[in-house]
C-alpha cells in the first residue's frame, strides 16, 4: 500500500512557493555540472583555456566567422596587426618553395627539426612546404622590400617575392584570421589551426568579422578515439556481463539458501554476512592483492569477476528479504509435487522475483560500469583499460588541459548509465524503494 | 517441510567459500601482516608492534587521519540533513515531483572517474563554472543596486523606504483587503508574489549598500578561492579550519546526495497517513508534524545511512587521488590514498596493513558512538 504524504491536498501557495524554490535550488544544483560537462564538451579548446566573458558564454561556445576568399568560413583570430609607416604589412607570393618554420623562427630550412621543445604536430607545422601558388604575410618577423621585389625570411633566407596587396593602415582593428575546422579541436598544441600555412587566411578589419556560435559535434571523435573507447567498450562490457551473470545466480542460489533452507547455524552465517558488509575495501585490499598476485591473476580481469561468481553480501541479504515475502504455500506445493530445491527457485522463486532479480543486475552492472578503484589496482596494460582507468589515463597524461575533449570522452563514458536509468526507470524506483538503504 | 541440512549448505557454498577466501582470510592476514615486515617477494617476517610505533611518528599518517576525519565530520552528516530536507520536500504534493526525483538520481549515475573530472573542471579556478557563477554574483547584485541608485538620482524614488515600505504595504493590502482579491485567488497570490519578489529586491540592494558602505568594495575585485589548488584555510580566522581543497571535496560529495533523498522519498511515502491525521486533530503545524512524526519514522533509514556514509567517507580514494593526489601540501592526503601509496607505490606491505587496521579501528569506534548517540532516538516500529 502506498503510504501518504504530509497533507492530502496541495500545500499552500506559500508553501509550495518555498518547497519549490528548495528542489529547485537542489535540481540546479543536481542538474547544473552535468548541463557543463555536455556543453563543454561541444565547446573549442580556446574556450577551456580562458575565463568565460560572461555566464552566457560560460554555456555556450562561441566562435568566428568571416568571409575568406569568397567563402563563409569559422575563423581564428591568429594575432593583432599595427600597420604603421615603420612596419608595413604585405601579403605576397613567394617565388620559390620554403619550410613555413621559416617564416616563424630565425633558422635555416630543417635545423629547428633538432630542437626537442617540438613536438610533432608542431613539426609537421613548421615542415610544411609554402609553395608559389600560396600567400604569406610579410610583416615584423618577415621582411617584404617592393623596391627589389624581395623577401627576407625569418630564417634571414631572402627569395623574390611578387606582392599581391599592400595592407594599409585602418582605424579600427586589423586581425590575421585563419580558417578553422572541426578537426583541429584533435590537435592539443595548436587546437585551433595556428599558422598551419595551407589553411585559407587574410588579414581583415574587426567589422569584416562576426561572432557566432560554435558547437563542435566533432570532439566527440577526437575524444573518443584518444581513449580508445571501442577497447575500453569492450573491456567493461566483458567484465559487466562477467560480474552481472555471476553475481545475480550465484546471490540468488546463496539467498535461496539462507531463505527457504533450514541448517545449522543458518542465522549466525547470515549475521556474519551482513556484518562484512560494514568491512572497508581498504583494510582487505592488500591480502586480497597478493591472494591474486600468488595466484598470478595480477593483470588479467579475473581477479574482477571471478569474486562475483561466489555472492555479494548486499545482493543477497537483499534477494532473501525479497525471498521471505513469496507466500510460502507456493514452495510447500512445490515441494509436495516432488520438485528439487533447484527446480523450486528456477520454477517458482525467479518467476516472482524478478523485479528483484532485475534490480541486482542492474546495480551490479552500475556498480561494474562506475568500478575505479578496482581496474586501478588490477590492470596495468593499456590493452586491458576499463572506460574507467582509459579516460583516467588520458586524463593524467595531458595534466588536465583538453577539457573539451575530457569532457566529450565524460559524456559518452556516462551517457550509457543514463539512458539506461530512463529505459528501466520503474525497476530502478523499485529497487530504490525496496533498498530504502543503499543504492 | 526441509530436507535436511545439506541442501542448504550446498546452496550457500559458493558464498561460504568467498566468506573464508575474500573475506575472512584476507581480514585475518591483514591483521597478521600489520606486525610483520613483509618486502615485496620474500615472506613476511613478525616484527612485533614496530609498524604502529612508526605510526605514531609518521606525520604524513597523522595529518591524513586528521584530513579524513574533518573531511568526514562534515561530508557525512551535512549529506544526511541536505537528503533528509531534500526527501521532505519530495515528499509533499507540489508539481513535478518525478521530474525533481529524476534530476536528483542523475549524479548517482555518472561513474566516478567522470564525477572527479568534471568537478575537477568546475573547480578550476580561472576558467571553471563556479567561479564564473560566483564571479557573477557580485556583479548581478551590484547591477540591481545600480538600477535603483539611478532611479534615486533621478529623483523617482528614496529607494530604502520606498523599497522597504512598498513591498510589505503591497502585501498588507493584499491581505487585508477582503473584497477584490478573495474572489479572485490568482490575482491575490500574483500580486503576493510580486510583493514578495519587491521584498527581496530591497533586501538585496540594502545588502549592496551596506556592503558599499562597509567596504570600499569593488565587485570585480573580489577574491574567488582556487578551491583544489587553495591551501590556505576558511574561515581563516578559526584555528584548524580547513583548507578550501577539503571544502571543495565536500562540496563536490553533496552532489551525490540526491540519490539518499530519493531513498527517503520512498521511505516518507511508507508513513503511515493515520500518524499525521491524529496530529492534525492534536493541532500540530508543519514542524511539529515533521519533528515529531516524520523524523522519528524514518530514523532506522538516517541511523543506517549516516553509518554507511561515515564508512564510505572514512575510505574516500577515487576522488581526491584523481583531483588533487593529495595535493595541495598533502592536505587532501587521505588515508586510503596513504594506505594505496604505501602499498602499491613503496611496496610497504606490513606498514600499510597497519594504517589499514588502524583505519578499520577508527570506523567501528565511530560507528559504535554513532549507535551510542543514536540510542533512544531511532524508532523501530514494531519494538
Amino acid at each position: 500500500m502506498r503510504g501518504a504524504d504530509v497533507t492530502e491536498k496541495r500545500p499552500a501557495w506559500h508553501q509550495s512557493m518555498i518547497i519549490h524554490a528548495i528542489l529547485a535550488v537542489g535540481g540546479l544544483f543536481f542538474l547544473m555540472p552535468l548541463v557543463w560537462m555536455i556543453v563543454t564538451s561541444l565547446k573549442p579548446l580556446d574556450q577551456t583555456m580562458r575565463p568565460p566573458r560572461s555566464v552566457a558564454e560560460a554555456f555556450v561556445g562561441t566562435g568566428n566567422r568571416a568571409m575568406l576568399g569568397g567563402r563563409d568560413c569559422d575563423v581564428v583570430l591568429e594575432r593583432e596587426i599595427t600597420v604603421g609607416p615603420g612596419s608595413p604589412a604585405w601579403i605576397v607570393r613567394p617565388g620559390e618553395a620554403f619550410s613555413a618554420g621559416e617564416l616563424r623562427l630565425p633558422f635555416g630550412p630543417d635545423t629547428w627539426q633538432k630542437y626537442p621543445v617540438f613536438n610533432k604536430a608542431e613539426l609537421a607545422l613548421m615542415n610544411a612546404p609554402v609553395t608559389p601558388e600560396m600567400t604569406v604575410l610579410a610583416y615584423d618577423r618577415n621582411r617584404f622590400d617592393p623596391g627589389t621585389g624581395t623577401l627576407t625570411l625569418c630564417s634571414g633566407r631572402t627569395l623574390p617575392a611578387t606582392p599581391v596587396r599592400q595592407i594599409q593602415p585602418s582605424a579600427e582593428k586589423l586581425w590575421l584570421v585563419r580558417e578553422w575546422r572541426p578537426e583541429d579541436t584533435d590537435q592539443k598544441e595548436i587546437g585551433s589551426a595556428g599558422g598551419d600555412v595551407s589553411r585559407a587566411w587574410d588579414v581583415l578589419p574587426e567589422s569584416a568579422i562576426r561572432t557566432s556560435v560554435r558547437l563542435i559535434p566533432y570532439n566527440y571523435v577526437a575524444a573518443l578515439s584518444r581513449i580508445r573507447f571501442g577497447r575500453s567498450l569492450l573491456n567493461t562490457l566483458f567484465l559487466c556481463v562477467m560480474v552481472v551473470t555471476g553475481t545475480v545466480i550465484s546471490s540468488m542460489l546463496v539467498a535461496y539458501g539462507f531463505a527457504f533452507l533450514e541448517f545449522r547455524g543458518r542465522d549466525l552465517l547470515f549475521g556474519i554476512t551482513m556484518a562484512t558488509m560494514m568491512i572497508p575495501f581498504p583494510v582487505v585490499m592488500i591480502p586480497i592483492y597478493l591472494l591474486y598476485r600468488d595466484l598470478g591473476w595480477i593483470g588479467s580481469f579475473k581477479p574482477l569477476w571471478v569474486t562475483s561468481w561466489f555472492g555479494s553480501a548486499f545482493f543477497i541479504f537483499l534477494l532473501r528479504q525479497f525471498f521471505l515475502g513469496l507466500p510460502k504455500d507456493l514452495l510447500d506445493a512445490a515441494r509436495i509435487d516432488g520438485c528439487s530445491e533447484l527446480e523450486i527457485l528456477w520454477n517458482v522463486v525467479v518467476p516472482l522475483s524478478r523485479p528483484a532479480i532485475a534490480m541486482v543486475a542492474l546495480f551490479t552492472f552500475l556498480g561494474t560500469w562506475k568500478d575505479f578503484l578496482g581496474p586501478l589496482i588490477y590492470l596495468n596494460h593499456q590493452s586491458q583499460f576499463t572506460l574507467s582507468l582509459s579516460l583516467q589515463a588520458f586524463a593524467s597524461e595531458h595534466g588536465g588541459t583538453p577539457w573539451h575533449l575530457l569532457m566529450a570522452a565524460s559524456t559518452a563514458f556516462s551517457l550509457p548509465l543514463i539512458v539506461l536509468f530512463f529505459l528501466a526507470m520503474r525497476v530502478f524506483i523499485r529497487g530504490i524503494a525496496m533498498t530504502g538503504l543503499k543504492g | 517441510m526441509s530436507r535436511g541440512p545439506l541442501a542448504g549448505y550446498a546452496f550457500i557454498f559458493p558464498w561460504l567459500i568467498a566468506l573464508v577466501a575474500f573475506v575472512g582470510y584476507p581480514f585475518v592476514a591483514g591483521f597478521y601482516f600489520s606486525f610483520c615486515d613483509y618486502p615485496p617477494l620474500k615472506s613476511p617476517l613478525f616484527v612485533g608492534t614496530s609498524n604502529y610505533t612508526e605510526l605514531l611518528r609518521d606525520h604524513v599518517f597523522q595529518r591524513s587521519m586528521a584530513t579524513t576525519l574533518t573531511y568526514a565530520s562534515v561530508a557525512v552528516p551535512l549529506g544526511v540533513f541536505l537528503a533528509v530536507s531534500l526527501g521532505m520536500a519530495l515528499n509533499t504534493h507540489v508539481r513535478g515531483q518525478s521530474f525533481y526525483r529524476v534530476i536528483f538520481y542523475l549524479p548517482h549515475l555518472v561513474p566516478t572517474v567522470v564525477v572527479a573530472l568534471l568537478w575537477l573542471w568546475i573547480f578550476n579556478p580561472h576558467f571553471g563554472l563556479l567561479n564564473a557563477l560566483l564571479g557573477a554574483i557580485p556583479r548581478a547584485i551590484d547591477m540591481l543596486a545600480e538600477v535603483f541608485f539611478a532611479l534615486d538620482s533621478a529623483g523617482f524614488l528614496r529607494p530604502w523606504a520606498a523599497l522597504l515600505l512598498a513591498g510589505p504595504l503591497l502585501a498588507a493590502a493584499v491581505k487585508l483587503l477582503p473584497g477584490p482579491f478573495s474572489r479572485r485567488p490568482r490575482l491575490r497570490s500574483l500580486l503576493l508574489s510580486a510583493a514578495a519578489a519587491w521584498i527581496a529586491v530591497g533586501v538585496v540592494s540594502l545588502a549592496d549598500a551596506l556592503l558599499r558602505w562597509l567596504t570600499p568594495y569593488n565587485p570585480s575585485r573580489i577574491e574567488l578561492p582556487g578551491w583544489l589548488t587553495d591551501g590556505t584555510p576558511f574561515p581563516a580566522s578559526v584555528p584548524f579550519a580547513p583548507p578550501w581543497a577539503l571544502w571543495a571535496l565536500i562540496l563536490m560529495s553533496m552532489w551525490g546526495v540526491g540519490q539518499m533523498a530519493v531513498i527517503y522519498l520512498a521511505k516518507l511515502q511508507d508513513v503511515p497517513v493515520d500518524l499525521y491525521e491524529a496530529a492534525d486533530i492534536d493541532g500540530a503545524g508543519w514542524w511539529r508534524k515533521a519533528w515529531h512524526v516524520t523524523i522519528p519514522m524514518i530514523s532506522p533509514v538516517i541511523l543506517f545511512n549516516a553509518v554507511m556514509g561515515i564508512i564510505g567517507a572514512m575510505q574516500v580514494f577515487a576522488e581526491p587521488y584523481i583531483m588533487t593526489n593529495g595535493g595541495p601540501e598533502d592536505k587532501t592526503r587521505m588515508v586510503a590514498m596513504f594506505i594505496y601509496d604505501q602499498a602499491f607505490q613503496y611496496q610497504r606491505i606490513g606498514y600499510a596493513s597497519a594504517v589499514a587496521w588502524v583505519l578499520f579501528l577508527v570506523i567501528v569506534i565511530l560507528t559504535l558512538l554513532t549507535f551510542r548517540i543514536s540510542r533512544g532516538h531511532v524508532y523501530y516500529a514494531g519494538r
